[in-house]
């Protein structure tokens, strides 16, 4: 039984222990840290498929464990927070996290989002044309046209664009920042408004070329961080998706 | 500084007179000097009467040097021209003589009166120049215009010629409060006259008005006093006034008098904005502060409550997961982290009640007699780790204490709670009796302890100790004050020192239930192990 490696780096010791235990269970090798430095000779050692991470850490930053392991490697990361406070996921997925659960999270949540992020690790998100595809969202990068369902859509250059970023992030976290730079440009970092009202017209003009089509929980919004697109594998195995509580 | 030329001057007409004598003196001698210079075969000796000239221009100024030179030029005349005795002069050449002494006598009189008037201005600038200085650089060693201000007209006093200077701050005289007074506690004077300065714009120079007028019922002879008043003003708005009182004369401040309570004026105003600003920046970082801990103890309450709830929803979730199988001590075990993450939730709002019951001063605690023997183990289990050992070593024959059973249990369990998460492997649970009908409980590790700057904040609410950086997670904060106040409630006190295992060491000592003889079997005298002295204790205490 060699599933997937992932690293769990977490100081509690009764929520790594039972953590592990899970996971073991669901058929993962987990390498277990209880500190950074502890987290850092473990990735060394091993460099596991997924990094597993709580940001509050006895001796170093969390943020600074990620970035110690995106100068190396593109890893997926998660992170595992118990903090209220928004920025320190913000931070986290800054600086290259893909993914973040705020404790206490359900077990099946956890499962569904090591599963996406694992895909998505695994290959890109494009098929060998070059074109994108979320469900029943295709985006055909050639000729720069988008169908949902079949039917097309007609995207201004902005909307495209901002579309072409998020389907090529399945299965991950965006920062508003990080889409506003993406599609904008550095000197729009800050201009959120603006991003929330593309992704609302975005959204609009998508499900109105194919009322019929269910579009939700394609692109969600994460309060206070970003936008999170769902995962084109995630979607074709119902039970993943379907599992999650909301 | 008490310049005693400033301060009294001589009046007018004595002043002429003193002149008058002056002059008359030195061109007497000038004379006598003549005369003896002519015995001597020294003739034409006029210029002697130069040096006289020099002598009362040097001293008293222009007008009294002329005149000394037209009265030098007479007694000349009168003393050593041919006619003697005559102001009649015969020979033009001796007019000549003469004219030419009266010339040189004005323009040298002339000379070295400009000269010493200047040097006196030099000298007066730089007598306001230092009592300026005196009042700005006890404006700059101050904090506040209230810790200024004696100093400030201390300084006036010293540089004008003023009986009483006082500084009150209101939008108008009548809102005014004094701030400071050199004469403080005297009544306020009825003054005769009120003077206000009135300051021109531009480089205008400051003119004294009279704007009030006693009325003849209120005044008094004694009261023939003249009250300045100078505005405080900063940047248009009026701030206060200086005031000074003059007691009895009736002169105008003179030149260097006002330029001094203007600047001085000037400078108060200045202070005073600056106060404010101050007052302003500091209202704001205590509010700053303020919100940065709400922040930090929201931040670390949903951290302290996430944390256990995230442990107890892997349990129970990994327990519902169909698709797993799990052994016997698999679930066993993941229910006792659910049994124990509960309680550790349960303990932390417990805290969070007390905390708030301490603070309002609610808690009623009811004292009854509880045995530790029974009531320590049960607590240092349930409080403990798998991974951390607490290790219990009670005496035998300790009496039972005199605690209300609830508030003992959550100290404990805050204190060795405490030391599994900052300690290391080892933590001791022990007690003793001490004497004086006390009995100490004491929770110590072998952890890094904390540092001896930390020891008197270590009961304060939200206080953590060991260094900001460090980012271990130490909680809210807040058991150990829970455990001051509690202990307090049950009639105890708490100490902390550093242990001899090297970590941190708390004492609670509680009084020992007043049990009859016969229940306790041998008297307690023995039970004095680990290092249960009060008086050692007391000395660890201030040595770490």
């Amino acid at each position: 039984m060699t599933g997937p490696e992932l690293l769990l780096i977490e100081d509690e010791e009764p929520s790594r222990r039972m953590l592990a235990d899970y996971l073991e269970h669901r058929g993962y090798h987990v390498y277990q840290a209880d500190s950074g430095h502890e987290a850092m000779r473990q990735w060394d050692a091993h460099r596991a498929d997924l990094v597993l991470l709580d940001l509050g850490l006895p001796d170093l930053d969390g943020v600074d464990v990620i970035r110690r392991i995106r100068r190396e490697a593109t890893t997926p990361i998660i992170i595992l927070s118990a903090r209220g406070d928004e920025r320190d996921k913000i931070s986290g997925l800054e600086a290259g996290a893909d993914d973040y659960l705020t404790k206490p999270f359900a077990m099946d949540e956890l499962n569904a989002r090591i599963r996406a992020v694992l895909r998505r690790a695994a290959g890109p998100d494009a098929d060998a044309q070059g074109g994108l595809r979320l469900g029943p969202i295709e985006l055909d990068p050639i000729r720069r046209e988008v169908s949902v369902s079949g039917q097309p859509v007609h995207l201004t250059p902005r909307e495209y664009e901002l579309l072409r970023v998020m389907l090529s992030s399945q299965g991950r976290v965006l920062t508003k920042a990080r889409l506003l730079r993406a599609v904008w440009g550095l000197a729009y970092a800050d201009e959120s408004a603006y991003l929330h009202v593309y992704v609302n017209r975005l959204r609009r003009k998508l499900s109105a070329a194919s009322p019929a089509t269910s579009l939700d929980g394609l692109i969600e919004t994460e309060p206070g961080i970003g936008y999170r697109v769902a995962d084109e594998g995630s979607l074709r195995e119902p039970q993943a998706d379907t599992a999650r509580p909301r | 500084m008490t310049s005693s030329r400033m301060v009294r001057r001589v009046p007018g007409a004595a002043r002429a007179t003193l002149i008058g004598a002056g002059a008359l003196g030195a061109l007497a001698v000038a004379s006598v000097a003549i005369a003896l210079l002519a015995r001597l075969g020294v003739t034409h000796a006029a210029p002697v009467y130069l040096l006289a000239v020099v002598a009362v221009g040097m001293r008293w100024g222009t007008v009294p040097a002329v005149a000394t030179s037209v009265a030098a030029f007479l007694a000349y005349d009168f003393l050593f021209v041919q006619p003697l005795y005559t102001f009649t002069i015969n020979s033009p050449e001796e007019w000549l003589n003469l004219l030419l002494l009266l010339a040189v006598a004005v323009a040298i009189g002339r000379l070295v009166a400009v000269q010493a008037e200047h040097a006196e201005q030099v000298a007066e600038r730089a007598r306001e120049a230092q009592a300026l200085f005196g009042i700005s650089r006890a404006l700059a060693e101050t904090r506040t215009v209230e810790e200024a201000a004696p100093i400030v007209l201390e300084r006036l006093a010293a540089a004008t010629a003023m009986d009483r200077i006082w500084f009150g701050l209101g939008a108008s005289p009548a809102d005014e409060k004094t701030v400071a007074d050199t004469a403080p506690g005297e009544p306020l004077p009825i003054p005769a006259w009120q003077v206000v300065l009135q300051r021109q714009p531009g480089d205008e120079p400051a003119r004294w008005v009279r704007t009030h007028v006693a009325t003849s019922m209120l005044r008094r002879k004694a009261d023939r006093a003249t009250v300045h008043r100078v505005r405080v003003e900063a940047s248009g708005e009026s701030l206060g006034s200086v005031w000074a009182l003059r007691a009895r004369e009736e002169r105008e401040p003179d030149r260097a008098e006002t330029r001094i309570l203007s600047a001085a004026a000037d400078q108060l105003g200045q202070a005073v904005v600056r106060d404010r600003v101050d007052l302003e920046r500091t209202s704001a970082e205590i509010a700053r502060r303020s919100e940065a801990l709400k922040t930090a103890l929201l931040d670390s309450v949903s951290h302290d409550l996430r944390t256990p709830l995230a442990t107890i929803r892997a349990a129970a979730g990994s327990m519902l997961d169909e698709s797993v199988v799990w052994s016997p001590e698999d679930r066993r075990e993941a229910f006792q982290a659910i049994d124990s993450e509960a309680e550790r939730m349960g303990r932390l709002v417990r805290n969070l009640l007390d905390l708030s019951r301490i603070e309002a001063g609610a808690l009623k605690p009811e004292l009854e007699p509880c045995d530790l023997d029974d009531l320590v183990p049960q607590v240092a289990r349930r409080a403990g780790t798998a991974a951390k050992r607490v290790i219990v070593d009670l005496p035998d024959s300790l009496p039972p204490v005199m605690a209300d059973q609830l508030y003992l249990t959550q100290v404990l369990a805050n204190l060795i709670e405490n030391a599994v998460r900052h300690g290391g492997d080892t933590i001791r649970v022990g007690a003793a009796s001490l004497q004086g009908g006390m009995v100490q409980i004491s929770v110590e590790d072998d952890g890094p302890g904390v540092p001896a700057a930390a020891f008197p904040h270590l009961f304060e609410k939200f206080y953590q100790a060991g260094p900001p950086g460090e980012r271990k997670r130490r909680g809210m904060g807040i058991g150990m004050t829970v455990v001051e106040g509690l202990t307090r409630a049950m009639r105890g006190d708490v100490a902390a020192c550093r242990s001899e295992l090297g970590g941190l060491r708390v004492d609670v000592r509680l009084h020992a239930a007043a049990v009859p003889d016969e229940i306790i079997a041998p008297p307690a005298t023995s039970g004095t192990p680990a290092s249960g002295d009060a008086s050692v204790h007391a000395t660890e205490t201030a040595a770490s």
